[in-house]
């Protein structure tokens, strides 16, 4: 063992246990995830382009109320004035005004917690609705057209009023617009063609629920908001809301709910379904990304606006929500090259490249680890295949690189036409980077195959794989993530221990295989 | 005792070591291009006086590889190896022609396209580390010498010589056979012979990982010869490696029937295996030779210092 290495490395693990200790024992940073469920950070984001002209852009903030708590909202202006408008509804909206010149991106960023506690449902209507809800929200519109015979002939004929039992009601005409109608993303927003189809989009159906809550004598209003899920990019949802025993009832004819909000669901806007607007821009895109957060807010605070200065202007936590998901990636990235380091000079693994297993797992993160490789291996197959047939073209290098390169983008693209297991844009993100590694893996396995013979290219690939296989796990650890997230000073810790492995000189566990004959001769000499 | 500590107790060096305190103490990065570069490396050695294999022609580019083959019309045997391959890869011996055909390794005949595209993948870095753009040259092609002749098949086997610190250390034959293709590579299926510095005999044989007495191929015994010129291929191997700087060198020299020994290549990271041909572990030799090297020794005082250290580390002498 080397001693400086050992010195040097112990030093530094040493370091970042400190400042880890010091995180946890003396700021009390939580050192383990709590796994709630619930907890997410959501962003959206606007690009907004402008030819010089005042303008503004509009956006429904959320609110808290008893099944979201919404908190820690901030926002990025660039060079725009941010304002916060409420309307009467008590509905607030964010409000970005000013010349807009060229591209401004701007957004707005917030934690959410949702409840998976449903509401208990009101049990006593004697309360009327106060004035102002009853005149603004059974009103007859073009929207919600509560007074067209047909909207009044199928409150009347599915749905006749019932004093006593209010809820029975609305119920039954959820139950006809959720069952009777499709939803269709391409169907109509129009609740009376909706009507006429059988058919609509989220917006056709909740309008023609409204229209119908309305003819029923129900104040009924649209809500708008997200649906929160495993997929970075939010989808929007769409559904009404009905004023009953003096609160607000939820009722989705889409994603089927009534009384409460499902736990996934986040409520932006009530009164509108337009969650983004503009006025005076050339051209304007928005997307709300979501990220799943494993800490309570208090947690999160704590490593928001820890005690020390210092720290909470090196928070991690502070950054925007892309930032903050490459970089939970990139903080493992160290314990894989430990690993990495172990199997090659603890165990003696020989593998295709160094680091390649670490990114052939990283490319596969997205996937289940069986569909992963099976995707690898049908990819290696087909290159092996298609290298033997250039073998016979006799290309040169790099262009014979590049058909490789031409056939592992067609075996993608037909993996994710045929497979549709999982979405595109998931494959995308996970397939963009990977072939070009791709590429270079098939290669090396046919060099080694013409030069070394095919059991050993096949060895090396079998544990090249394993290899990825091992370290594939560290990039699905919650724990490790939040661990290396919160706690970045690990990463000198990693570097402290990969020093100290750098200074190991014993033997590789293949090794002990490889010489085994000289250690018998040793014990026939002296025996 | 675990196999651990057996290994340890044996003096076996493992890889982990090797790198550690042998390959990156004594051999400095900047002075491995004389190696990895076998032109290279055949340049520093002409200039000592210290025999290579002879050059026929050399293709530095793609359209280079025309005027290479048009040279090579008046030989009609050959070998085409890239400058930077490593562990044999990408090395084509030519044994025989018919005019635009060409009798490789192993009985198979290929035209002169074949022999053409194989230069230029060579050109285009399809054996260097890295895939760097590489030089592809010709080499004559060496005979074996008749006193090998009937432990070496389809190739020609070379001596590997281990040189610390211009001390030799141990040493090796290895021998081609039919399974290795031609090739003196151990984990191709080539015999490795353990060869006793001291007397330049032949004590030990493993192929494929088990100890054997007679070539797989030809069955001749492997044991018990005397390499032929065996002071002579000490005295090249020891003096090319005090022209690389480096200081853990293996020099691979092939006995020419008709040169006589010459310097084939050298390596700057050496593998293990010769531990396992020798049935004896490197480490007890390295420290000896850590010990008693002095710098002003020349390279016959080396050389014997090696012999003894070896016979000594035979008899047991040495922990």
């Amino acid at each position: 063992m080397n001693r400086a290495a050992g010195v040097t490395g112990t030093i530094l693990f040493v370091i970042g246990l400190l400042i880890f200790g010091w995180k946890t024992l003396v700021l009390h940073l939580p050192v383990l995830p709590s796994n709630l469920e619930n907890l997410w950070r959501v962003e959206l984001e606007i690009d907004a382009r402008g030819a010089g002209d005042r303008g503004s852009v509009r956006t429904a903030l959320p609110d808290s109320d008893t099944q979201q708590e919404i908190f820690d909202e901030r926002q990025t202006n660039d060079r725009l004035v941010f304002t916060i408008r409420t309307e009467k509804t008590g509905q607030r909206i964010g409000v970005w005004s000013g010349k807009f010149d060229g591209v401004h991106n701007l957004s707005h960023a917030f934690r959410v917690q949702l409840s998976d506690q449903p509401l208990p449902l009101p049990t006593d209507f004697s309360q009327a609705p106060p004035a102002d809800v009853g005149e603004t929200y059974l009103k007859s519109s073009a929207r919600f057209p509560a007074d067209a015979p047909e909207v009044r002939d199928l409150v009347a004929r599915i749905a006749p009023a019932n004093p006593s039992d209010p809820l029975g009601q609305m119920r039954l005409l959820l139950g006809y617009v959720s069952d009777e109608v499709l939803t269709a993303s391409t169907g109509s927003d129009d609740a009376l063609l909706t009507l006429a189809a059988g058919e609509g989009s989220q917006t056709g159906k909740a309008r023609l629920l409204i229209a119908l809550l309305r003819a029923a004598g129900y104040p009924a209003r649209i809500a708008a908001g997200l649906r929160l899920g495993a997929q970075k990019e939010a989808r929007e949802a769409v559904w009404a809301e009905a004023w009953a025993g003096g609160e607000w009832l939820s009722l989705s004819p889409s994603l089927g709910f009534f009384g409460s909000r499902p736990p996934d669901l986040l409520l932006l806007r009530t009164g509108a379904s337009t969650l983004v607007e503009e006025t005076g821009l050339e051209a304007m895109s928005s997307r709300y990304r979501v990220l799943r957060e494993s800490l309570r807010a208090n947690e999160v605070a704590s490593f928001m606006v820890p005690s020390n200065p210092i720290l909470a202007a090196i928070s991690l936590y502070r950054l925007p929500v892309g930032s903050q998901e490459a970089l939970r990636i990139l903080l493992v990235f160290p314990i894989g090259a430990l690993i990495i380091a172990v199997l090659r000079n603890v165990i003696g693994l020989r593998t295709f490249g160094t680091f390649m297993p670490l990114l052939i797992s990283l490319a596969l993160r997205e996937l289940p680890l069986a569909f992963g490789l099976g995707l690898v291996g049908s990819v290696i197959a087909l290159g092996i295949v298609s290298r033997l047939l250039l073998e016979r073209l006799q290309l040169l290098l790099v262009p014979r690189l590049g058909v490789l390169l031409c056939l592992v983008v067609l075996a993608i693209t037909a993996q994710s036409l045929l497979g549709r297991t999982y979405e595109v844009k998931d494959l995308y993100a996970s397939v963009l980077f990977p072939v070009v590694i791709m590429t270079m893996l098939i290669e090396r396995f046919s060099i080694t195959t013409a030069e070394e013979g095919l059991p050993s290219a096949v060895r090396r690939l079998a544990l090249s794989t394993f290899a990825a296989a091992c370290v594939y796990p560290i990039f699905r650890i919650t724990t490790l993530e939040h661990l290396m997230f919160g706690f970045p000073e690990l990463v000198i810790s990693v570097m402290g221990l990969l020093v100290w492995l750098g200074g190991y000189t014993g033997y590789r566990a293949s090794e002990l295989w490889r010489f085994r004959s000289l250690a018998r001769a040793r014990e026939d000499g002296t025996a | 005792m675990s196999l651990w500590s057996r290994l340890r107790a044996s003096g076996v060096l493992g890889i982990n070591q090797r790198n550690a305190e042998y390959t990156s103490r004594w051999n400095r990065r900047k002075h491995y291009p004389s190696v990895d570069d076998k032109l290279e490396t055949k340049r520093l050695l002409r200039g000592a006086g210290i025999a290579t294999a002879p050059v026929l022609a050399v293709a530095r580019t793609h359209s280079e590889v025309r005027e290479m083959l048009r040279q090579l019309d008046r030989h009609a045997s050959f070998v085409i190896k890239p400058a930077h391959g490593a562990m044999g890869n990408g090395i084509l011996v030519v044994h025989e022609r018919d005019g635009d055909w060409f009798l490789r390794t192993g009985g198979q005949w290929i035209d002169r396209r074949a022999l053409s595209y194989h230069s230029e993948s060579i050109i285009s870095g399809a054996y260097a580390l890295g895939g760097q753009p590489d030089v592809a040259f010709a080499e004559e092609r060496l005979t074996v010498h008749s006193e090998l002749r009937a432990i070496s098949i389809e190739g020609v086997p070379d001596v590997r010589v281990v040189v610390f610190r211009g001390v030799p250390v141990m040493a090796m034959t290895r021998l081609p056979t039919h399974r290795s293709r031609g090739r003196a590579n151990l984990h191709q299926g080539a015999v490795g012979v353990g060869v006793e510095l001291d007397s330049g005999v032949t004590n030990f044989a493993v192929c494929e990982g088990r100890a054997v007495e007679v070539h797989p191929d030809t069955q001749q015994a492997v044991l018990a010869r005397a390499i032929p010129s065996f002071e002579r291929v000490l005295e090249i191997a020891v003096r090319a490696s005090d022209q690389t700087q480096l200081g853990y060198v293996g020099a691979d020299v092939v006995v020419d029937h008709d040169h006589g020994p010459l310097v084939l290549e050298l390596n700057a990271r050496p593998g293990l295996a010769i531990q396992i041909a020798n049935r004896s572990g490197l480490v007890p030799r390295l420290a000896e030779v850590d010990r008693r090297v002095k710098p002003e020794m020349s390279w016959a005082e080396r050389i014997a210092l090696g012999r003894e250290i070896a016979r000594r580390a035979r008899s047991g002498e040495l922990q």
